[in-house]
């Protein structure tokens, strides 16, 4: 069963700004200085997205599996940057190594669900494996940010339990074994609690874009249920892998912990107990 | 190199990140079975030293070496359980005092070493003063003083060579750092272990003359 979808013309857009009007007025009448940002911010999503139209058109035109690879390598490379700009912690170097494992894992992901469980021919088909794959690493994305910033915080906080097992004779896997533990913890709850929610709380977007194109729901569900478990797989295998990368990175050749206490002048902090794992 | 030596320092040059040189082309020897008392202002560099002999933290230049082989032959975990250092902070898990007791013998590294039973463990506990301290008492709720000599059991209990204690009588009544020093001495004397300890406090009439190392603006001097 197919719908023809209503087309939305620029007279309608710019309709629609009534609701970036509404926050920008909001904004000045509470004195909350978001003007400029919200300005910003509209102008980057129309541009954005005006821009991406045109190059998915432009990709799914052309048709080439290097163009495919190419626009999924980039977003990976756009994914790992916004990660690492979301982390607090600079101590430690990861760029590459989160670089490389992600590819590694989205593309075995993204492989499996276009080529094997979907059956697109070819795998790479660009109608297919782009939006999977952006869902893909936007998602899991979120999942490896907050895992690693669970681990690094926990490391710096617990710096004393860590030295202290490593003193005692501990690896640096046994040393941070708890940490890595919570850290996956962490990145893994969000997709978990989706799909406990999903279709009760809310429609996800993939699913929403499907029947607003037209789609049979029973058929936008089934690719909204393999979206979920992709994520799920996606998230499960960066957590584990982005975390075990990074907590490598965390210990020197000497299994020494590399994280330092950042040094406030004037203020020495000792602990008075027992650390709380 | 002196066979009597444990540890040698070979040009040591070591610094935090963007903060100046502690220590710059440090040459010096422990020897095997003494007792040091490490000595020094706040910020001298006290702790630092007994890290870089735990290889908590890595030279930026020059050479340690343990028993004439440089830190690099050995592996870290089995370097760190033979060069044992005590950090400043007592630090226990959340369990029972049987279970912090035994926690290092559930590494890989010490899995071939012999988990005490419960009687040493008491005798221990009794030795620093802790005969109060219950096998299931829980760590956490235990005071500052008797989580520092519990830690210090710990410690022994996986028999190291040397001993890196970092102020470890800081919050010790008169009478338990008296009987922590008095175990730390009879391990010296009777078992050989070479010991090196951070301390503000005046050291006693002790049955030890030990040896003084004072750290002071980037130098150590060693004086009996």
């Amino acid at each position: 069963m197919t719908i023809g979808i209503i087309e939305i013309g620029p007279f309608q857009l710019i309709l629609a700004l009534v609701f970036i009007l509404a926050a920008g007025g909001a904004s000045l009448y509470h004195g909350l200085k978001l003007e400029k940002d919200l300005l910003v911010g509209t102008i980057r999503t129309f541009a954005q997205l005006f821009l991406l139209g045109y190059v998915l058109k432009f990709v799914f035109r052309l048709d080439s599996v290097w163009l495919v690879l190419a626009v999924f390598l980039f977003m990976i490379v756009f994914a790992v940057r916004i990660i690492r700009s979301r982390i607090k912690e600079k101590q430690v170097s990861f760029f590459w190594p989160m670089l490389i494992s992600m590819t590694i894992s989205y593309a075995l992901v993204a492989f499996l669900i276009t080529g094997v469980v979907i059956g697109a021919n070819p795998w790479w088909k660009p109608q297919y494996f782009i939006p999977l794959a952006g869902m893909l690493i936007g998602n899991s994305m979120n999942a490896v940010a907050i895992s690693l910033d669970r681990l690094l915080g926990e490391l710096k906080k617990r710096r004393q339990e860590v030295e202290m097992m490593l003193c005692l004779g501990a690896d640096y896997r046994e040393a941070s074994k708890d940490m890595v533990k919570n850290a996956m913890r962490a990145g893994m709850i969000p997709s978990i609690n989706s799909m406990m929610a999903v279709g009760v709380v809310f429609i996800p977007g993939m699913m929403t874009g499907q029947i607003l194109a037209g789609a049979d729901p029973l058929i936008a569900i089934r690719y909204q249920i393999l979206v979920m478990v992709m994520l799920v797989g996606s998230t499960t295998i960066l957590s584990f892998l982005g975390v075990r990368i990074v907590c490598r990175r965390c210990f020197g050749p000497a299994q020494q912990l590399l994280l330092r206490p950042e040094r406030k002048r004037g203020r020495k902090t000792k602990m008075a107990k027992g650390t709380q794992p | 190199m002196n066979n009597d030596n444990i540890i040698d320092f070979r040009s040591v040059t070591f610094g935090f990140p963007e903060q100046v040189t502690l220590f710059h082309e440090l040459s010096l020897s422990i020897r095997k079975g003494s007792f040091y008392l490490v000595k020094g202002p706040s910020g001298a560099g006290k702790t630092t030293f007994l890290r870089l002999i735990n290889r908590l933290e890595e030279p930026i230049s020059g050479e340690i070496r343990f028993r004439d082989k440089p830190f690099d032959s050995y592996s870290p975990p089995v370097l760190r359980r033979s060069l044992l250092h005590i950090q400043q902070t007592p630090t226990v898990m959340d369990g029972s005092v049987a279970e912090n007791l035994l926690l290092p013998f559930s590494f890989k590294n010490n899995s071939h070493l012999t988990q005490p039973g419960q009687e040493k463990l008491e005798a221990l506990l009794r030795e620093v003063h802790l005969k109060d301290v219950g096998m299931n008492d829980h760590a956490m709720n235990l005071s500052v003083g008797q989580i520092q000599r519990l830690c210090l059991v710990r410690g022994l209990l996986l028999s190291p060579e040397v001993l890196l204690l970092d102020e470890p009588t800081s919050a010790l009544d008169r009478e338990s750092a008296q009987a922590v020093m008095a175990l730390i001495e009879r391990l010296n004397v009777e078992s050989g272990l070479t010991i090196l300890i951070v301390t503000h406090r005046t050291y006693g009439q002790g049955r030890i003359k030990p040896r003084y190392l004072r750290i002071e603006e980037g130098r150590i001097e060693e004086s009996s």
